[in-house]
């Protein structure tokens, strides 16, 4: 036992110390356990004074050959060192002082300096909880960890009850503001150590044959926790400290202690009565502990206001009210909205569109409006002007697309042809493959695909090749790029055709196999596919070009092929109401390239897997309407064949031309829907942005539910509302209520948000909730909850609650 | 592991548009063939208990999109997987020629430990059908020059031989599992108490 006596070590105010780091910030602990290291033996010294007794700070606790292991890598094992608990104004504090400088640190021919790196200094009030192991074999570890959850270095107390004592020192230091809870003794006990009842803590008595731990928390007791009790000033997910405590300036703990462990020399407590002291630490703690309370609160109001102002951009900042319009546009409505075929008050079109939706007879006549495609205001001849020339572009298109649908199919015969002539021709020869020839065969699977194709070519064709797939893929209305695309094209094609070993195969022949006929036949083929639609303006071109084009091109006009002849007739036309994308074949007067024939050809097959397969079992799709569908479809892909078609663009056409039931009309609306809903597909990137969105509005709008999907991290990524925004929840929901909540996503863009398909996700989210929470689905379980719930969502209620939380979400944002 | 916990595998089919997955998965758990099914958006599975060797285990079949520009949607869903379905249509030699570039794409994404030794099964599917543009000994090259791939020649249109593949991708799904199980042994994530500025150490770290 390290007994200091205290009276011959009292240091004159004046002297130096070193500077120790007692500046702290709110959270670091790093700095507590360092001490700056300082090579001066004086300010060594008088350190090591200063753990003793004097006129700042009384000592509570003395022990030498304490263990701790630095925080430093090149120590390896815990370090003897002398530990002591202080008391000062500004609180308790533990320090660790290791041996090296303990010991005759007079001695200056040994260079200590880095054992002051050692040293460790904690202030409790940093601390919220102390773990003890009792170990009856070892003696005990003290582990102290400070509010910001990081472990101090563990303190190894050696045998002999030593832990135990600095323990009851530090209760005591704490009295009267703080206290150990569990308290480490009695309450009830007597003033006489010796009559105490070791109550709550048998495990820390040594002569328990067990190892065992005790956590400690110390409690703050004073009055000022009525600061905290305003908790409603801060949220649990601020980091705030959950305890604040006290720190004590009491001198006055000789009458509460007994330990044997520490004397405490009454001369030596400072003149100031203790009153004033606790007056000064209590202002500053008050100062301190608002503060803190302060900043916690404003990182967590940063945080929300930076959520709310993201949010913002998602709601109108308007409110408009649905007064009288739950009823929504019935005809009666519609004969007060729409005065001789003038439809002005869209105001009030969209507004009671938003609440109360549209009676199914007058869908086909106000969905264009709420598309875009009719103009508010237009009158009943203008609006029949403007169906008369959609549907006269639409033909047109419809021509293009189907004269090159008619090579595309010639094509797939002869493929076809191929492909079973070589397979009957594979197994007629029943022998085992050579080596060489199966590499052959897994090379030649790959022939038809752009990119292989491009790696057989020389340099000079791949910059052909890339030319020409500009040409074909992306098209610009300027007048020079389309000069440019059309002499790209030439080029193109007087490569090819001169060249016949460089022909894009259309059959996937062996080369081996391959005699001259058969690709004499190839070459015959590929003049074949292409077509000259607008024989007058392109021959000339290509005569000018001075290129041997014409003798091939010659056998292939529009005269040539009868099945095209209905096609043909009115290609060339203006088509008025057109997109900006010019279709290839109209600007480059109806040459079709290797490129285009296999762009749109691909297009055209996935389309059809996906028109097969679009609603079989709804009435409406049972017949030949699914022709109508193809055709709807192949337009826009033909119109877009840089987008080209896409999984899903079949769903969304299918609701419109339900509705409508005129493929002109459907195609103008879907190319409006379209505008929006293109960003949702791979490529685009609104996706994210939907994802993000919601898990703001979530933790926004439910708490809960957010910390729920936190637990799950995996399901924030929100994967399973990707069909809900790629679709419009079309798949969702049965046809009526598609019809229902299209509307009202389209009318809310004007009333209420352009963002309504988030609101629609979280009232799904918001009905199930109790489901979803109670269950603690995972990812997959609610992917799969919501897959199997598909067209069994009550619509009404849904839309009902994703105004409902639109409009709370505006409120939120008003109240800012 | 231990036999008694429960084992979950995770698969995942993949194949070009159309090639007949959500009918196979169908087909496979709820024996029932229907041309209802709608081109897959997103992602959807179905779980199926099944025994092997006297072991009852849970797959969980994941379906998603087959169109290649929704290939980085699935991604998503590729971790984990303890073993990969690729699928054909024996009338489509586009959905053959994809097969390569579906498995690159699984094993870049999926990333698992041995990408040379992770299971994959294939299945020319669609056998109803005439006529055929991809021969069974095409097939089974492609398959000996991917390390032996086993093969498969279905119909879930008929339900010919979707049982007898789904029970060969069960079993490697299990040993796939089995092998890996000691490498991932996974805890859930302790709350440390340990200063982060140190390494723990055995004796001084809290154990509380
Ligand atoms: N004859 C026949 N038709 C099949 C078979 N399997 C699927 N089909 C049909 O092929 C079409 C596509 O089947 P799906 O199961 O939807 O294809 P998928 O691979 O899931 O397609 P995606 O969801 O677009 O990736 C459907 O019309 C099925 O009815 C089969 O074994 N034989
Ligand atoms: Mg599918």
């Amino acid at each position: 036992m390290h007994r200091i006596s205290s009276g011959g070590h009292s240091t004159p105010p004046s002297v130096r110390r070193p500077i120790l780091n007692f500046g702290r910030s709110l959270n670091t602990s790093s700095e507590d356990s360092t001490i700056s290291r300082n090579n001066s033996p004086h300010i060594a010294k008088d350190y090591v004074e200063s753990l003793h007794q004097n006129s700042r700070a009384a000592l509570l606790f003395g022990k030498n050959n304490v263990h701790v292991m630095p925080l430093k890598a090149e120590v390896t094992e815990p370090m003897p060192g002398y530990l002591s608990l202080h008391q000062t104004p500004s609180g308790l504090t533990i320090k660790w002082t290791p041996n090296q400088l303990m010991n005759g640190f007079s001695d200056e021919s040994q260079d200590k300096s880095v054992y002051w790196d050692f040293a460790l200094q904690v202030r409790l009030d940093e601390i919220v909880y102390v773990h003890c192991h009792q170990d009856s074999e070892a003696g005990g570890t003290v582990i102290l960890v400070g509010q910001d959850g990081v472990q101090r270095p563990p303190i190894h107390f050696p045998k002999g009850g030593h832990m135990l004592a600095f323990l009851s020192c530090l209760e005591t230091g704490l009295l009267p503001r703080g206290r150990l809870d569990p308290p480490l003794w009695s309450q009830r006990s007597g003033t006489n150590s010796n009559t105490r009842r070791r109550r709550p803590l048998p495990a820390l008595s040594e002569t328990e044959e067990t190892t065992k731990d005790y956590v400690f928390r110390i409690i703050d007791n004073s009055d000022h926790k009525d600061i905290l009790k305003r908790k409603d000033l801060m949220d649990t997910k601020a980091s705030l400290p959950s305890r604040v405590r006290v720190q004590l300036c009491s001198t006055s703990t000789s009458s509460e202690s007994s330990s044997k462990s520490f004397s405490l020399d009454q001369q030596s407590v400072p003149d100031s009565p203790p009153s004033v002291y606790i007056q000064a630490v209590c202002d500053s703690m008050k100062k301190q502990i608002i503060s803190r309370a302060f900043y916690g609160w404003l990182a967590y109001c940063r945080h929300l206001s930076t959520v709310r102002t993201h949010l913002s951009g998602l709601v109108n900042s308007k409110i408009i009210n649905g007064d009288g319009a739950s009823e929504g546009i019935t005809l009666e409505k519609w004969t007060e909205l729409c005065i001789d075929g003038v439809v002005s008050d869209y105001g009030e079109v969209y507004r009671q569109t938003y609440f109360g939706g549209i009676c199914n007879e007058l869908r086909t006549e106000i969905w264009p409006y709420l598309l875009g495609h009719y103009k508010f205001g237009s009158t009943t001849e203008q609006r029949k002007e403007l169906d008369e020339e959609t549907k006269q572009a639409y033909e047109n298109t419809m021509s293009e697309w189907l004269a090159v649908e008619a090579i595309v199919r010639q094509r797939d015969k002869e493929d076809q042809a191929h492909a079973i002539a070589k397979l009957s021709s594979e197994s007629a020869s029943g022998e085992p493959v050579p080596k060489e020839i199966q590499r052959d065969l897994s090379n030649e699977v790959f022939e038809d695909e752009i990119t292989d194709d491009e790696d057989s070519m020389s340099e000079e064709e791949k910059i052909q090749s890339r030319k020409s797939r500009r040409n074909t893929i992306k098209y610009e209305s300027d007048e020079d790029q389309q000069l440019n695309d059309e002499d790209n094209a030439e080029i193109n094609l007087v490569q090819i055709s001169s060249d016949p070993e460089a022909l894009p195969s259309s059959s996937n022949c062996d080369k081996n196999d391959e005699d001259a006929e058969g690709r004499s036949q190839e070459l015959n083929d590929f003049i074949h596919n292409v077509i000259v639609t607008n024989a007058s303006l392109d021959i000339t071109n290509v005569e000018t070009d001075g290129a041997p084009v014409r003798n091939h091109l010659d056998a292939v006009t529009e005269e040539n092929n009868s099945s095209l002849d209905t096609c043909i007739e009115t290609h060339g036309l203006a088509s008025p109401g057109r997109s900006a994308c010019v279709s290839p074949a109209s600007s480059n007067g109806g040459i079709y390239s290797q490129e285009l024939l296999k762009t749109f050809g691909l297009n055209l097959h996935r389309i059809e897997k996906d028109v097969q397969r679009c609603d079989r079992n709804y009435w409406y799709f049972a017949n030949e309407n699914l022709d109508k569908l193809r055709n709807v479809m192949c337009t826009y892909v033909w119109e877009h064949l840089d987008i080209g078609y896409m999984q899903g663009m079949c769903d969304l056409v299918a609701p419109l031309l339900v509705t409508f039931d005129d493929e002109s009309l459907t195609y103008a609306c879907f190319c409006h829907l379209m505008e929006r809903m293109i960003e949702n597909f791979p490529n685009g990137n609104a996706m994210d942005c939907h994802f993000a969105n919601m898990r703001s509005l979530i933790q926004i709008l439910d708490a809960e539910m957010y910390e729920q999907m936190h637990a799950h991290g995996d399901y924030t990524h929100f994967y399973f509302c990707y069909r809900w925004f790629l679709l419009d929840f079309k798949r969702e929901l049965v046809y009526s209520d598609v019809f229902k909540t299209w509307e009202v996503i389209w009318a809310a863009q004007q009333v209420a948000s352009s963002h309504f398909v988030l609101f629609l996700a979280l009232a799904l989210l918001e009905t199930y909730r109790d489901i979803i929470l109670s269950n603690g689905m995972d990812f997959t379980d609610i992917i799969k909850f919501f897959n199997e719930m598909a067209e069994r969502h009550d619509v009404n209620a849904i839309l009902k609650l994703a105004r409902e939380l639109v409009l709370q979400l505006q409120i939120l944002i008003e109240n800012k | 592991m231990a036999s008694n916990k429960k084992v979950l595998l995770k698969v995942i089919i993949l194949g070009d548009s159309s090639v007949g997955k959500t009918s196979l998965m169908n087909q496979y758990v709820n024996r029932k063939f229907s041309n209802q099914y709608k081109a897959t958006i997103g992602a959807d599975f179905l779980t199926k208990e099944v025994t092997i060797d006297d072991r009852t285990v849970t797959m969980q079949i994941w379906d998603t999109a087959g169109q290649e520009r929704f290939q980085s949607l699935g991604v998503a869903f590729y971790r984990g997987a303890d073993c990969c379905v690729l699928v054909f249509d024996v009338t489509a030699p586009n959905t053959f020629k994809s097969l390569d570039s579906w498995r690159d794409e699984f094993l870049i994404q999926a990333a698992p430990r041995e990408p040379d030794n992770f299971p994959f099964v294939l299945l020319g599917n669609k056998v109803d059908l005439e006529p055929r543009a991809i021969s069974a000994k095409r097939a089974q090259q492609w398959c000996q020059s991917k390390n032996d791939i086993p093969y498969f020649e279905t119909s879930a249109k008929e339900g010919l031989n979707v049982e007898q593949a789904f029970l060969a991708i069960a079993k490697n799904a299990l040993a796939q599992q089995n092998q890996t199980v000691d490498l991932y042994n996974e805890f859930p994530d302790q709350i440390k108490l340990t200063n982060t500025q140190r390494p723990s150490n055995g004796s001084d770290s809290c154990a509380c």
